[in-house]
């Protein structure tokens, strides 16, 4: 439990990561804790804030990237949701986006759904993702600077345990309507 | 002599005259030959999905940036997807265009698929706007058409082609 209880939050693990990058990526988030995470650790117009079903972010950001092959792009995904799009982590090694990168931010919980813990709970995610896309591609987020970071190959996964929140996230507060109209002129500049 | 063009030659050339961003999909036996000239496409790239729900997520990705996306797909395939067309594609509005070959036709009897179709019917008919092609058939407008449309209407339009009693088999 001690040690549990080291582990960053949600929110500074999503920052840590967006922070690895020299430029803002495009960050596309899963619906419910990732979102409001995401906001929470700074909005941002290239923020893409999913509204579902969960698991969706990966392959969302695998449309992004086909379209935007000279922008970063970075999906947040839980792992509760996750797991219900595993077979997006196939999609993306196969289709080899040299553009993509993928943040499993792992608390073993469904954080939206009073915390009752996920089917994937004792899952080494980290030797999932290296199945995917190797060992040179996969890594914890503990282990990367933005020096390492810069030359890692993508499509790339970055697993990062996290410790549970006490609480959910601040309430989104923006409509569907506001969210693709911000990110539409975000995604043209 | 004339190149005799397929089905599945003339699917592709509409996809193609539609400028579309990037192409989507999962193979259906009917789509086949237009999936694999949209591999071989120069054009755009196709993204070939492990499942069906994958390529409404790919194809809202780009149209989230303003792009053009063409999901392929069979009817059972959309089913699985319903859930990411209805929150992601509705409910953010966005104009691609999902082209569901409509197994279970009176002229395309497998056993496997007269429940497919009856659950398309009662299930996304209902939801979305379906414009209905014999696949033998195709207007050589009909993917830019249906863009012009989505983009009028800002949702997700359907697309289904099926196998008519009468008509040139279709695969």
């Amino acid at each position: 439990m001690s040690e549990l209880s080291n582990l960053p939050s949600q929110k500074d693990a999503i920052a840590a990561a967006i922070a690895l990058y020299p430029a803002r990526p495009f960050a596309v988030s899963d619906i419910g804790s990732q979102t409001g995470w995401l906001k929470a650790a700074g909005h941002d117009a290239r923020n893409l804030y999913v509204s579902g079903p969960m698991g969706l972010a990966t392959s969302v950001a695998l449309g992004l990237a086909a379209v935007r092959p000279n922008e970063q792009v970075l999906a947040i995904a839980g792992d509760g949701a996750l797991a219900m799009n595993l077979t997006s982590l196939a999609t993306i090694a196969g289709a080899k986006p040299k553009n993509l990168s993928i943040l499993l931010v792992d608390n073993r919980v469904y954080e939206f759904t009073a915390s009752v813990p996920t089917p994937t709970r004792d899952l080494d995610w980290l030797a999932v993702g290296r199945a995917f896309f190797g060992a040179e591609q996969c890594m914890r987020l503990s282990d990367l600077t933005p020096e390492r970071w810069a030359g890692v190959a993508r499509p790339a996964m970055i697993v990062a345990d996290i410790a549970a929140a006490p609480a959910k996230p601040p309430a989104l507060g923006m409509t569907p309507a506001q969210i693709r109209l911000e990110f539409l002129k975000a995604s043209r500049s | 002599m004339s190149e005799r063009v397929t089905s599945g030659m003339k699917l592709f050339r509409s996809i193609a005259a539609a400028k579309p961003k990037l192409v989507t999909g999962v193979p259906d036996g009917m789509l086949a030959e237009a999936i694999m000239l949209c591999e071989a496409s120069a054009d755009f790239p196709y993204i070939a999905c492990a499942r069906e729900e994958e390529c409404i997520g790919v194809a809202c990705g780009a149209a989230m940036a303003g792009e053009r996306a063409v999901v392929m797909v069979q009817n059972a395939g959309l089913l699985n997807s319903l859930g990411a067309f209805a929150t992601m594609g509705l409910r953010y509005g966005l104009p691609f265009v999902v082209v569901v070959t409509n197994r279970g036709a009176l002229a395309d009897p497998n056993g496997y698929d007269i429940e497919k179709r009856e659950a398309f019917d009662a299930g996304v008919r209902p939801m979305a706007r379906v414009f209905d092609f014999d696949a033998s058939d195709l207007p050589d407008d009909l993917i830019p058409a249906a863009f012009k449309w989505a983009e009028a209407a800002r949702k997700p339009v359907i697309i289904a082609l099926e196998k008519r009693l009468g008509a040139e088999a279709a695969a």
